[in-house]
């Protein structure tokens, strides 16, 4: 069981190696370039296509026209589109790639979490702003999605917390040396992993950009607009399966590799099954997940947190 | 390097990555703007999109208030139960049992069902 | 300008399509989504995705109009391949390399945006047809208040769904009203498209003219149907992966006079489906036909009674598939789920009938009896064709629907508007 955490002062993180920062680009940008491939992949592309069909795509919306909508609010749009990425590559900050983190924060759960609230407005702000009905709907769908998913997803946050007794991403994943908390909270688990499919708008929870609404929130997105979005997109799915590895399934702990090895292992694996989904499973509608959320999702959940806050104590 | 400033690097990179290529698209692009009407499988918009939408799970968002600030509590409390005890652990779920009972009454008066 | 002509070549190689059908262009329509799949292209959802129109069929005049709205708008790069109902296959591979030269091709591409802004002069030229609403920002009015089904007042937007939509019925235009995403009213229309062919009915029109037409292609066309119609229901449900194996299914089927061997797949396919408890569980309830008569008895007599009764619905719904064949022409009572599985269950009774070497008689085609049918209050009326019996019902299922529900009932409808009478008659509510 875990020890309790080590006492470190509050609100000064341990300092950072400089290349950090760059190693976290460049690891985000080839787990989401993968992400993209083995999603072309699993919907039948062949090989070379599926690795440089992104780039086909990139290279259209750099020489694409510029477009314009009936009096867009275009700060607003620009702002949504790089709150997507932005918000996929801050919240990332606190996960450690093997060992360290970016900023080993002291409430590293709670930035992450904050972090990832802001993709509610960039979704909701990209709708809104093109001033088109399509997206404005999936800026609303993606609303009621944030209402549904983010209680499960808190507490599924906060049941790894209270079992390593921290906030820190890193003591959560060292918390975990004996027992992958994977094992022990299962539950917690799995509602993360829905909840992180919802996060990232993602497979059966793809409606918000659902191609019954002829692309939703993207619908009236081209050129870098559009690029940004995307990648922003595909940053924010690797990021939700990143998350899981520290917080559930002992982070870089494991035999004979080094822990930057077995952190993008255990992410590539967790991104797999998220990508997989996509293709095993429907699309999922808010006005029937919701209930589903509320009275199974957060339930378990709570069982859950007060079965591991009774271990704990 | 400082965790802050470490972050920073980070949004510095990503704002590089983002102006970077606004700017090639800039240089590369095709001239001219495309006045477009929004998308309506081929028709033209006969007003605006913006309007008061009917956002029919309002309700939930209420419900879903009151749990979100209770989260603020429950960060530290995670922290702080093993020292603490079976009294914070009792405490809390009190006040969640509390919460739960409000979203059984949300779901009974039917705010949770609305398509 | 070198590297701008260098990325353009090198996006060329991978277009997003987006597809305009239109009524009568069914055929073309299988081919070119057949050559797309196989080259990989993956398809646009709207105008400012993609940058390759693809009409397939020759629209009529309203139908046309809502083409040239798509085209323009959409951004340089940009390519059209228009292929009229009669195109043989191999013009329409020609078609689309012709389309993605065009998009490689830097000079073709500026002489677009060149020619284009000379015309338009940078303002929307080509709305003529917003009327009243010059007064309002940007020449369009702010939306109107109306009550709502809640008991609100709220604004009412005029959202209209189709001709030119991903996955949707070629033809069929919905001009709904909706208060937020919810559907208060819809009115339906047929835009039409020059020409005469039904695909889906060939082989029975075929035969009832005379012509010699084997059981087997009768199956095929059976089962090419219900799969197409799975294809879009599928997708609109936003399961892409099952969408595009029932339209691989259907592809081999028509284009690769695929065998006996292709049941494996299939059977694995409706397997796939019918298992999903989260499509079942989304699906559920949604756009129930009721077991009452019609509000409208006059169309809705076209759709015989419900399974199991006698009479229509004995009838073979296809040639060999006589027995363990369910359901009603015209749409089936009950929700959506329960026509997704009429499709199941009439793709495979349809498969037992491959291979069948023998003469096609009757005219029960994939969505009922090709020559249409009397009314069943009135038997001596000149028989109405399906389609029209599902039209008729679509308003009223939609009223009150949200967006997301709304779209799955049309899908699940699947009119073919090749049955429509032709060009801008509406059936209207």
């Amino acid at each position: 069981m875990p020890e309790t955490p080590p006492m470190t002062p509050p609100m000064t993180p341990p300092m950072t190696p400089p290349w950090t920062p760059f190693a976290l680009f460049g690891a985000l940008a080839v787990l989401a370039w993968g992400a993209a491939a083995l999603d072309a992949a699993l919907a039948g592309g062949r090989w070379p296509g599926i690795v440089t069909g992104p780039l086909r795509g990139a290279a259209r919306e750099l020489v694409r026209q510029r477009r314009r909508t009936v009096m867009p609010d275009v700060p607003l749009v620009r702002a949504g589109v790089c709150a997507l990425p932005a918000a996929a590559v801050l919240a990332a900050v606190v996960l450690p790639l093997g060992e360290r983190p970016v900023a080993d924060l002291s409430v590293g759960v709670v930035w992450f979490n904050a972090m990832e609230v802001c993709v509610w407005w960039a979704l909701w702000l990209t709708g809104w702003g093109v001033n088109s009905l399509h997206p404005l709907i999936g800026g609303y769908r993606f609303v009621a999605q944030g209402l549904a998913y983010e209680l499960p997803h808190m507490f599924a946050l906060i049941t790894a917390a209270l079992g390593a007794g921290s906030l820190r991403v890193s003591e959560i994943a060292a918390a975990q040396r004996g027992l992958w908390f994977a094992v022990w909270m299962p539950v917690a688990f799995a509602v993360y992993l829905v909840s992180a499919v919802a996060m990232a708008f993602w497979g059966p929870m793809d409606r918000p950009v659902g191609s019954d609404i002829a692309g939703g929130v993207r619908a009236e997105l081209s050129g870098p607009d559009r690029l940004v979005f995307e990648a922003g997109r595909y940053l924010l799915l690797a990021v939700a399966a990143a998350a899981a590895v520290p917080l559930f399934l002992g982070g870089g702990v494991g035999p004979a590799l080094p822990p930057w090895l077995w952190t993008a292992l255990k992410t590539v694996a967790v991104l797999a099954v998220l990508v997989w989904a996509r293709h095993r499973l429907p699309g999922v509608r808010m006005d029937r997940f919701t209930r589903v959320s509320w009275l199974v999702l957060i339930p378990v959940s709570l069982l859950q947190l007060l079965v591991v806050g009774v271990v704990v104590l | 390097m400082d965790a802050w400033a470490a972050v920073l690097v980070v949004l510095i990179l990503l704002a590089g990555g983002v102006c970077g290529v606004h700017t090639l698209a800039l240089l590369v692009r095709l001239p001219g703007t495309v006045e477009a009407g929004p998308f309506l499988s081929g028709n033209r918009p006969r007003e605006h999109a913006l309007s008061r939408f009917h956002a029919r799970w309002y309700a939930v968002s209420l419900l879903f208030l009151a749990f979100d600030m209770e989260m603020i509590f429950m960060y530290p409390w995670a922290v702080v139960l093993a020292e603490t005890g079976a009294g914070a652990l009792v405490e809390m779920f009190a006040f969640l049992a509390l919460l739960m009972a409000g979203v059984v009454y949300a779901w009974r008066e039917g705010a949770l069902r609305w398509a | 300008m070198g590297l701008s002509e260098r990325l353009l070549r090198y996006a060329a190689g991978r277009p997003r399509p987006l597809l305009a059908g239109v009524p009568h262009g069914t055929r073309v329509r299988l081919l070119a989504e057949a050559e797309l799949t196989r080259r990989g292209w993956p398809a646009a959802r709207s105008p400012a995705e993609a940058d390759l129109l693809v009409v397939c069929g020759s629209p009529g005049a309203a139908l046309a109009e809502a083409v040239e709205v798509v085209w323009a708008d959409m951004p340089a790069p940009r390519a059209r391949a228009d292929l009229p109902g009669d195109l043989p296959p191999e013009r329409v591979t020609a078609a689309l390399d012709g389309a993605a030269r065009h998009l490689a091709d830097g000079r073709a591409q500026r002489l677009d945006v060149a020619r284009r802004t000379g015309r338009s002069g940078g303002d929307h030229g080509q709305d003529e047809d917003h009327g009243s609403g010059m007064g309002g920002p940007g020449g369009l009015e702010m939306a109107g208040r109306g009550p709502d089904r809640d008991g609100l007042a709220l604004d009412r937007l005029c959202l209209p769904l189709g001709p030119v939509l991903p996955d949707w019925p070629a033809g069929l235009l919905v001009e709904t009203v909706a208060q937020g995403d919810v559907v208060q009213e819809a009115r339906v229309e047929v835009l039409g498209g020059a020409g005469e062919e039904r695909f889906w009915d060939e082989p029975w029109l075929e035969a009832a003219r005379g012509r010699s037409v084997t059981r087997d292609e009768a199956a095929r066309r059976t089962a090419a149907a219900h799969l197409d119609s799975l294809g879009r229901l599928l997708a609109v449900a936003g399961w892409d992966a099952e969408a595009s194996r029932a339209r691989r299914l259907r592809d081999r089927l028509l284009w690769e006079r695929a065998g006996g061997e292709i049941a494996g797949d299939v059977t694995r396919f409706t397997r796939r489906v019918r298992r999903s408890r989260t499509l079942r569980w989304m699906l559920r309830g949604l756009g129930t036909i009721g077991p009452a008569p019609g509000r409208d008895g006059r169309v809705r007599g076209g759709a015989p009674d419900g399974p199991g009764t006698t009479g229509d619905g004995s009838a073979p719904r296809g040639p060999g598939t006589a027995g363990g064949a369910p359901g009603p022409a015209g749409p089936d009572r009950g929700d959506v789920p329960g026509r997704l599985e009429g499709w199941l269950a009439r793709t495979e009774a349809a498969l037992r009938g491959l291979g069948d070497g023998t003469r096609l008689t009757g005219d029960e085609g994939p969505r009922g009896p090709v020559g249409g049918r009397p009314p069943a209050a009135s038997p001596a009326a000149p028989p109405v064709s399906p389609v029209l019996s599902v039209l008729s019902v679509m308003p009223g299922l939609l009223a009150g629907a949200e967006l997301a529900a709304a779209r799955l009932i049309i899908a699940s409808l699947d009119p073919d508007l090749d049955q429509a009478p032709s060009s801008r008659e509406a059936a209207r509510a």
